[in-house]
């Protein structure tokens, strides 16, 4: 007994696990320079940092997802290599991430005991032994489902609480929780941290990685910053505030280099306007002006609403309430299809996926948004290929593709050269409003910067841009207006000298600070 | 998927070359080799002008309910529904003329507008229903036998079929070519030229090769998607009306084994000349193949069930080239 209290209360305890040094390059780009972190037995320990600062890669390293390029973890002070997810879980760790890994068609019960059912003589699954090891579990993390309904019915809080049971009747030393209350009313976190102290409690440590400073500063002993790939700080007692976590965050302020030249002309009329667009949970009364000329950005932490807030702009989803006007008049795109012919073009996210046919050549991508100008005539709705050619070759010479020829199959070019042929896309059709959608993502250094001299020179021809981006320094650099999202609402409208990287991320915290006033 | 890719990956880049030129060419190989190993082994009665006439008038209705399918594929979808079709349609179409008394054009057109009927009821489900396509059209395609049961009583429509119907398929109206050649050409042709050289037909290539991306670049896929079911719909009824015109009679079940060999000459298609994709041009290639095939097993007095076996493994070949093309082209 004085043994056990003396020996939780040292404060040189050996740490459960210890990464030094992680480093993880992905092609050009290095996720992560130097990343260390040690999290004691029974602690909660928090991570936070800002998109893209290289949480996700220490977590997939960690769970032997992903190798590391140099560094290493100790266990219990002893090197592990965690090979794969199976080495990872004997190790004694678990994982729980947004989308969680239950099987909606199965029992709770059985998903807690998945992969370790008790086993009678025959062989068959003996129901009454798995039900006595998981039933005391559950009650402890207090699922309140019955245990023998199917998962696919339950709200994501009772799944979150169903993977906790499931880590801890695995032995799990250490449970990484990615975001939990994303997708979580207050309530229903506050019912998750109680259960998270819980754990806590029986000398389990839980990671708890989140973009919501409140909570980690509410439930975490200790918690570690990283910013741009490097752990920078690790904040514990009285150092451990709100500021010095937004400081370690952000970081110094860097010189605002304003690489491209604004349009002096300043914005022209207002060319869409957005009243009260609502799609709960992901976008509540969003309004906002969009005028000629204007590039405007879209801010904010992933998952605040941006994405949602342009697909129902684009018409890819309806929204439940607000109104859009379109120079004026009412605009109420029931599909993309309607968005495309009242002038609004869209550059995805995932542009391999959502935006280009791979295995076709570049000028058939190019040509996807502009058939009624390359066919014959309406009724005759033959494809002119001098006109196709001169199209795709047009775009090829204004954006600089590098293609070896026209019809060269687009999944075959770089990532930047097939951002440049999805805008491409766009530039024949002269759209009123143009989307992109983290335009320069996974893109190189190079065909950022002539991504970038193209919008600016689109917006000097008077099209309206909007631009969503998670990259910090992206719109400063590109845009004449700035709107930083935080849980689905705009939270602050940013112009001139106030863009700065600084500004765009201390909003884009916001949230949390509305949830405590709330 | 995954799995399929790495195993490519794996392979050696003159392995890999080799494989691609066996997954494009293989199938036009094949068809060259078949012909060349009949004409040697039966140089009397396969290599002449009228057996290769005679196998491609033969082959012609299956050409055409092919293409139709053809178009139902490049979309994303499949289209069970078709041979039954074919049946009703060629059941309907004698009733039409001998019973109801139509005039023949008429009739043809009646049935062919049920085709299209059929298509779009296809489509709908498909796209608003969001029922799978393959459950969407054998549902369809049974109740499309019940339909065919219902009208005809289960007897064959035979007697008083008239001439100027049975001229339909039996005639050569032009240069002494059977007129099945002739209609085949043309709806090939037409249905080429839809595919590669209309814009519909580009929205069409979309929609099958990434309909998301089809979606945000503002095509109505939904659209799309029943226009290839509506095709496939079109071109059964044309198969199914030849079918009657040839056979002098509208039987319940006369056109079921064109399903069959459709999906066959569409999977072998998409492995000829380009990589697992589907494509007009490529599936006549493959039902050149199947015709030749069952021709040479004919000549060679092969007994039935063969060609119950023959047919069954080149369908397999089939998907199985179509895939490996498709695997070779993502890698």
């Amino acid at each position: 007994m004085n043994a056990l209290s003396k020996d939780v209360g040292t404060p040189e305890l050996s740490p459960l696990i210890a990464a030094r040094g992680l480093r993880k390059s992905f092609g050009g780009a290095q996720a992560l320079k130097d990343a260390s972190l040690s999290i004691l037995p029974g602690e909660v320990h928090g991570l936070v940092g800002a998109n893209g600062a290289g949480k996700s890669t220490f977590i997939r390293i960690l769970a032997g997802l992903l190798k590391p390029d140099a560094g290493e973890i100790l266990v219990d002070g002893r090197p592990f290599v965690a090979a794969s997810p199976h080495h990872a879980g004997e190790a004694g760790l678990s994982f729980i991430h947004q989308e969680l890994a239950l099987v909606p068609d199965m029992t709770v019960i059985e998903n807690i005991m998945l992969g370790l059912p008790k086993r009678t003589r025959l062989g068959w699954v003996d129901w009454t032994a798995t039900a006595r090891e998981a039933v005391p579990v559950a009650r402890r993390v207090g699922v309140a489902a019955p245990l023998d309904a199917k998962v696919k019915g339950l709200s994501t809080a009772e799944n979150w609480l169903i993977s906790i049971a499931r880590a801890l009747i695995r032995k799990s030393r250490l449970i990484v929780m990615d975001e939990p209350t994303a997708a979580l009313s207050v309530a229903e976190s506050d019912r998750l941290f109680e259960i998270i102290r819980g754990v806590r409690a029986s000398g389990v440590a839980v990671l708890y990685v989140s973009h919501r400073l409140d909570e980690v500063l509410d439930l975490c002993q200790r918690v570690s910053v990283f910013r741009d790939g490097r752990s920078v700080a690790e904040l514990a007692g009285g150092a451990l505030n709100r500021r010095a976590l937004v400081e370690a965050i952000i970081g110094r302020e860097q010189t605002a280099e304003r690489v491209v030249g604004r349009a002096s002309a300043g914005p022209g009329k207002t060319v869409l306007s957005v009243r009260g667009l609502t799609r709960a949970p992901k976008v509540r009364d969003v309004s906002f002006d969009l005028r000629r000329g204007e590039v405007l950005g879209l801010g904010g932490l992933v998952g605040a609403g941006r994405s949602e807030l342009a697909r129902l702009v684009f018409g890819a989803d309806r929204p439940e309430s607000g109104t859009m006007t379109l120079e004026g008049a009412t605009f109420e795109p029931r599909d993309c299809s309607d968005a495309v012919k009242a002038g609004i073009g869209f550059v995805p996210e995932e542009r391999r996926a959502d935006g280009l046919v791979l295995t076709k050549s570049v000028a058939f991508n190019v040509g996807l948004a502009n058939l009624g100008s390359l066919v014959f005539s309406p009724w005759l709705p033959f494809i002119v290929g001098g006109r196709r050619r001169s199209l795709a070759q047009a775009m090829v010479r204004d954006l600089a593709i590098k293609t070896p020829d026209i019809e060269t199959p687009v999944g075959k070019l770089s990532g930047g050269n097939q951002q440049k042929v999805l805008i491409g896309r766009w530039l024949g059709v002269k759209p009123k409003v143009l989307i992109l959608d983290e335009p320069t993502r996974g893109v190189d250094i190079g065909a950022r910067g002539e991504i970038h001299r193209l919008v600016r020179n689109l917006a000097q021809g008077g099209m309206a841009v909007l631009v969503i981006s998670s990259e910090p320094e992206e719109l400063p650099d590109l845009c004449d207006r700035v709107l930083v999202m935080a849980g689905g609402r705009i939270v602050r409208d940013l112009s001139g000298e106030a863009i700065t990287r600084h500004g765009i991320i201390a909003a884009s915290y916001a949230d949390a600070q509305e949830r405590i006033h709330a | 998927m995954s799995d399929i890719t790495l195993s490519a990956r794996q392979l050696s880049p003159s392995a890999k070359a080799a494989l691609g030129v066996f997954a494009r060419y293989g199938t036009v190989i094949g068809l060259a080799a078949m012909i060349a190993a009949f004409s040697i082994l039966s140089p009397d009665a396969f290599p002449t002008v009228n057996n290769f006439v005679n196998v491609l008038n033969q082959t012609s209705l299956a050409m055409i309910i092919a293409g139709g399918l053809t178009l139902a594929v490049i979309v994303g979808e499949l289209d069970l529904s078709i041979g039954y079709a074919a049946s009703l349609h060629g059941v309907l179409v004698t009733g039409l003329i001998v019973q109801t008394k139509l005039p023949v054009p008429l009739a043809i057109v009646v049935v062919l507008m049920l085709g299209a009927v059929i298509g779009i009821v296809n489509g709908l489900i498909v796209t608003k229903l969001r029922v799978n396509s393959v459950i969407a059209t054998l549902g369809v395609g049974t109740i499309i036998v019940g339909l065919s049961f219902a009208y005809s009583a289960g007897v064959p429509i035979a007697a008083g079929v008239p001439d100027e119907f049975l001229d339909l398929a039996l005639g050569r109206w032009l240069f002494g070519v059977p007129n099945p050649i002739i209609v085949m050409a043309l709806v090939l042709g037409a249905l080429w030229a839809l595919v590669e050289r209309t814009s519909i037909g580009q929205e069409i290539q979309a929609v099958g090769g990434n309909p998301s991306a089809a979606r945000l670049a503002g095509i109505n896929v939904d659209r799309i998607k029943i226009i290839g079911f509506v095709i496939s719909g079109v071109c059964a009824a044309l198969t199914g009306i030849l079918l009657a015109s040839r056979l002098g009679s509208g039987t319940a079940s006369a056109a079921d084994s064109y399903l069959l060999s459709a999906f066959a000459a569409v999977f072998l298609g998409s492995a000829t000349l380009r990589d697992g994709e589907f494509h007009v041009f490529g599936t006549f290639v493959g039902a050149l193949i199947i015709a030749f095939g069952f021709n040479g097993l004919n000549i060679f007095g092969a007994p039935t069930f063969s060609q119950y076996m023959f047919q069954g493994a080149i369908l397999i070949v089939a998907v199985g080239l179509s895939s490996l093309g498709r695997m070779l082209a993502e890698t």
